[in-house]
């Protein structure tokens, strides 16, 4: 008989939380960064946690009845309703005196950027009590790598072939919530775990909607190598092409790690999705990203001073 | 149903099945776990770990266990770190101050800021980590008694591990008190006496017998040693100064280097006037015009090749040049000028390098019509060091290990061994020591009738490009205390003041722990499938989940993780 693992034996590297919620046989793609952010967003909310996915890759990686791979119970629902559906469950819990559980609402970009967006601003809008995170993978990579509002300009998908590259930026989603004046949005990173979980514990003990927003690298919709998952989440946090960051009330904007500036070249070169691109195209993307920084910048000053 | 049955059932891998739709429960909920699920079928790339060899290991002749003791240090572990190296070599203190340091010419960290400071570390380790208390003598063996002709490095190396292994061990040395070219080569400012004394107490503690004064060929002969003992080591070194045929060479005033050196080492007062020019280009040179700067002269040291060709140690030369020792490059002495047998000057001819000699260095070639000429008070020749053989019969060589000249296995009948500079022409502190204990271990199988070793198989070197410099940032390396150059060259007190405990941390930290697992948690941190698992300091892949993304070998920022293809 195995064993199961509910813990690490000790906090690994030093600080991140011993829970393990999320379990072996998941069906997660080789190098699936979407598994890796959920291993640690469950350590960092421990057991008193309901999930609610809606479709979305994690749908399938979570294992098809009668299995699941969390410890923590998980409620399956429609593409365009995680916020709705969290907040419902959340009100439920409150009803019968367990307002203590934390409620998570996990989308891809699909279900966030795009057709979930409406639920998702009106649960922020009444500043439900959930967690809401969007592991962004840039793409509809479930029903096949279709483009979505998250994928970068330039990149490659099913449905933006490279003759025809995706011609719109990428949305900027963190400025819409921010706009919501939720008590707390940030991004993250798998490639900086404590970072995330920091910002997972934080998010847990405030009251109201709370938004995460996590770059998941996706070997089979970057083209990219499965054992670069986490050096490209990394490299996209130190190229400044996904900062990391936290607001609060929707104004107080934060810097939370100091990138590098790396040319974003490095990130691109080792994606298959960006493999057509003219170096005029790279040129461009790196000044949108030096500009976008800029802003950034100038937020995170403005509320310092 | 039986309750074995029913535990099974239960296992969190168990598979679930209904064995009729009436059996499924009406809402779809999870009855089991994805742990029923085996990926490990997916994988066709397997992640093991596999330690590696750091290329500073290899470097060191003694074969010392630099990444593991720089470890030692980095917690904080002196006396543990000292006590690893003292397995290859019986010296840290010593090596740490005067070894060449081959191993930091191949440190990894050198191609992202600068080489790790080994020599600093290991004489952190040798000086701090020594507790004051001394040796345990080993538990006595065996009944063999060993002879030891020479205690240079060689010699006490071997005696060393002979004694570890349990043999009685006698050191014959020549000269008042041993140490070899640790006491009468390399002064007190880059090799205190005192130091030298510690190490040489622990080995007496290990039971080795010291006869110095006993100049074997004179004091007694070799057949004799052969009598009282079962086998002889020889590491009688290079001790003879190789001569130049100069014309006036045998006027007062003209010195030899190493003899200069053993004077002013055994702490006779050697009066030196102010020109004093210097010949040759090693260790013995650079020493011996370091000395006479510190006896009032003002040396110019004068070489037949350039700096390059130099066979001392860089950072001897460098040391000399920032004492103010002056050097001329590409010239030699044709004849020593005299008057009633006086030392007054030399005259020097100009060279140039042709092509390479059998070094492998570019010839000197003399420049005709060159010729200058020099007022000196003294000029000492520090040419190079020879092995004094003449207690040996006439014409017979050494080599490393069972000596095989057929005059002297004739003469000695019975297999006697040698090692260090007098076998070998390395001339290195650490060779010797290394050459030193390969010598106890042909002397201990030659003993015990132990056939020779199969040769070790060339070990997997770590290149820099398997480092992942996502986790390294570049830092400069430690510099440790130092005299100024004013407050050195008026005296012999050591220059080198090492590394703090604190400086020594910070450089330990450093160190990319090549192929050696350092517990950085980074696999078990990143694998997206939870398949690692970590128990004390071993971590384990847990293969029947393991989908072999590779994440947790990518990561690993030292190589120790392969991925190795499975078989089909
Ligand atoms: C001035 C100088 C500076 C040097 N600096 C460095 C340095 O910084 N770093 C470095 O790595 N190397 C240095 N070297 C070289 C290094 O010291 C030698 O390579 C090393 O000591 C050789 O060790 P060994 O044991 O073979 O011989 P040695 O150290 O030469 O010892 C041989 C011993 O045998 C004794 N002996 C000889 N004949 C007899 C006999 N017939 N009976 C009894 N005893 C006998 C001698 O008296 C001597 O004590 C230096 C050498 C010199 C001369
Ligand atoms: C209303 C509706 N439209 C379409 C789908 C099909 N569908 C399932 S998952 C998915 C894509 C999800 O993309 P994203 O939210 O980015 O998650 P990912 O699969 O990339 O993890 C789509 C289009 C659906 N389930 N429901
Ligand atoms: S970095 Fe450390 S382990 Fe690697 S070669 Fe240098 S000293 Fe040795
Ligand atoms: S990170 Fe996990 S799944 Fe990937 S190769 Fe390593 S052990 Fe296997
Ligand atoms: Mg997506």
């Amino acid at each position: 008989m195995i064993e199961i693992k509910q813990s690490s034996p000790y906090p690994l590297r030093g600080v991140l939380p011993t829970d393990e919620l999320m379990l072996s046989g998941h069906l997660a793609c080789q190098g699936c960064g979407a598994a890796l952010v959920m291993r640690y967003a469950l350590k960092a909310l421990g057991e008193r946690t309901i999930a609610v996915i809606p479709a979305c890759c994690w749908t399938i990686i979570a294992g098809a009845f009668p299995y699941s791979a969390l410890r923590v119970p998980l409620f399956h629902t429609a593409f365009e309703t995680a916020a709705s559906a969290a907040a419902g469950i959340k009100a439920g819990l409150e009803v019968l005196g367990k307002g203590d559980i934390t409620v998570l609402a996990w989308a891809g970009d699909g279900g966030t950027f795009d057709i979930g967006l409406q639920a998702l601003s009106g649960a922020a809008e009444r500043n439900d009590d959930i967690i809401y995170v969007c592991y962004d993978n840039e793409a509809y990579m479930n029903t096949g790598i279709q483009r979505s509002s998250a994928t970068p300009w330039r990149a490659w998908t099913t449905t933006t072939p490279t003759r025809h590259p995706k011609d719109e930026p990428k949305k900027d989603m963190m400025a819409i919530m921010a706009a919501h004046r939720i008590p707390y949005a940030a991004t993250a990173s798998p490639a900086y775990p404590e970072d995330l979980v920091r910002k997972m514990q934080k998010a847990k003990a405030i009251r109201g909607t709370k938004f995460i927003h996590i770059i998941s690298p996706c070997p089979p919709g970057w083209k990219s190598a499965s054992e670069l998952s986490v050096k490209l989440a990394r490299l996209a946090v130190q190229t400044k092409i996904f900062p990391l960051y936290e607001v609060e009330n929707g104004l107080k904007w934060r810097i939370t790690l100091e990138p590098k500036g790396l040319p974003v070249e490095e990130y691109l070169k080792l994606q298959g999705r960006f493999r057509h691109l003219s170096p005029e195209e790279i040129r461009k993307i790196q000044e949108t990203v030096d500009a976008e920084w800029a802003r950034l910048v100038a937020k995170a000053k403005a509320e310092a001073s | 149903m039986s309750t074995k049955a029913k535990a099974k059932e239960l296992a969190p891998d168990r598979v679930v099945a209904f064995a009729s739709e009436r059996e499924m429960p009406p809402l779809a909920v999870s009855l089991g776990t994805s742990l029923a699920n085996k990926t490990g079928s997916w994988r066709y790339l397997r992640p093991v770990y596999e330690e590696k060899e750091p290329p500073c290991n290899h470097a060191c002749p003694a074969g010392n266990d630099i990444r593991g003791f720089i470890a030692l240090i980095l917690k904080g572990k002196l006396a543990e770190a000292r006590e690893l190296l003292c397995e290859t070599n019986p010296f840290p203190a010593i090596t740490g101050r005067v070894c060449h340091h081959p191993c930091e010419l191949e440190c990894n960290r050198q191609k992202l800021d600068e080489p790790l400071s080994i020599r600093a570390l290991e004489r952190l380790a040798g000086d701090e980590g020594y507790n004051g208390k001394g040796l345990r003598p080993p538990r006595r063996r065996h009944k063999e008694r060993i002879a030891i002709v020479g205690s240079g490095p060689a010699g006490l190396s071997c005696a060393y591990f002979l004694a570890r292994k349990g043999y009685q061990v006698a050191i014959f040395e020549a000269e008042r008190k041993p140490g070899g070219m640790l006491r009468w080569g390399i002064p007190e400012y880059r090799l205190p006496k005192a130091v030298l004394e510690r190490e040489l107490a622990l080995l007496r503690d290990l039971g080795i017998e010291f006869k110095a004064g006993l100049r074997v060929g004179q004091d007694l002969r070799l057949e004799e040693l052969q009598a009282g003992y079962d086998t002889i080591f020889l590491a009688v070194g290079a001790t003879a100064g190789v001569e130049l045929e100069l014309p006036g060479g045998e006027a007062a005033g003209v010195l030899h280097g190493l003899e200069f050196l053993k004077r002013v080492n055994f702490g006779e007062r050697v009066e030196l006037g102010e020109r004093v020019a210097v010949i040759g280009g090693g260790n013995t040179a650079m020493d011996a015009a370091r000395v006479a700067l510190r006896l009032g002269a003002k040396p110019v040291v004068v070489y037949r090749r350039t700096r390059a060709e130099m066979p001392a140690i860089p950072e001897e030369v460098e040391a000399a040049l920032e004492e103010g020792v002056e050097f001329t490059f590409l010239a030699a002495p044709i004849e020593v000028l005299t008057a009633n047998g006086q030392l007054k000057g030399a005259r020097f001819i100009k060279m140039e390098l042709g092509p390479p000699d059998e070094t492998g260095r570019r010839r000197p070639m003399p420049i005709k019509g060159s010729e200058f000429k020099l007022e000196l008070d003294n000029l000492i020749l520090a040419v190079g060091e020879r092995p004094d053989l003449s207690f040996l019969p006439e014409g017979v060589k050494l080599r490393e290990g069972r000596v095989n000249d057929p005059v002297l296995v004739e003469a000695l009948r019975a297999p006697i061994f040698a090692g260090g500079d007098a076998a070998t022409g390395a001339g290195t502190v650490v060779e010797a020591i290394a050459s030193g204990r390969r010598g106890a271990e042909a002397i201990d199988r030659h003993l015990r009738g132990l056939p020779e070793p199969e040769p070790e198989r060339e070990p997997v070197l770590v290149p820099f490009e398997r480092i992942n410099l996502d986790y390294f940032e570049p830092r400069p390396r430690a510099q440790g205390r130092a005299l100024a150059v004013p407050e050195r060259v008026t005296n012999f007190e050591e220059i080198e003041l090492g590394l703090s405990l604190e400086q020594g941390q910070l450089e330990a930290e450093r160190c990319f722990s090549c192929g050696g697992c350092n517990q950085c948690d980074n696999c078990i941190t990143y694998c997206p499938d939870v398949a690692i698992s970590r128990h004390d300091d071993q971590y384990e892949v847990d293969y029947d989940y393991c989908k072999g993304c590779g994440i947790c070998a990518q990561e690993c920022p030292r190589w120790v993780i392969s991925l190795v293809e499975e078989e089909k």
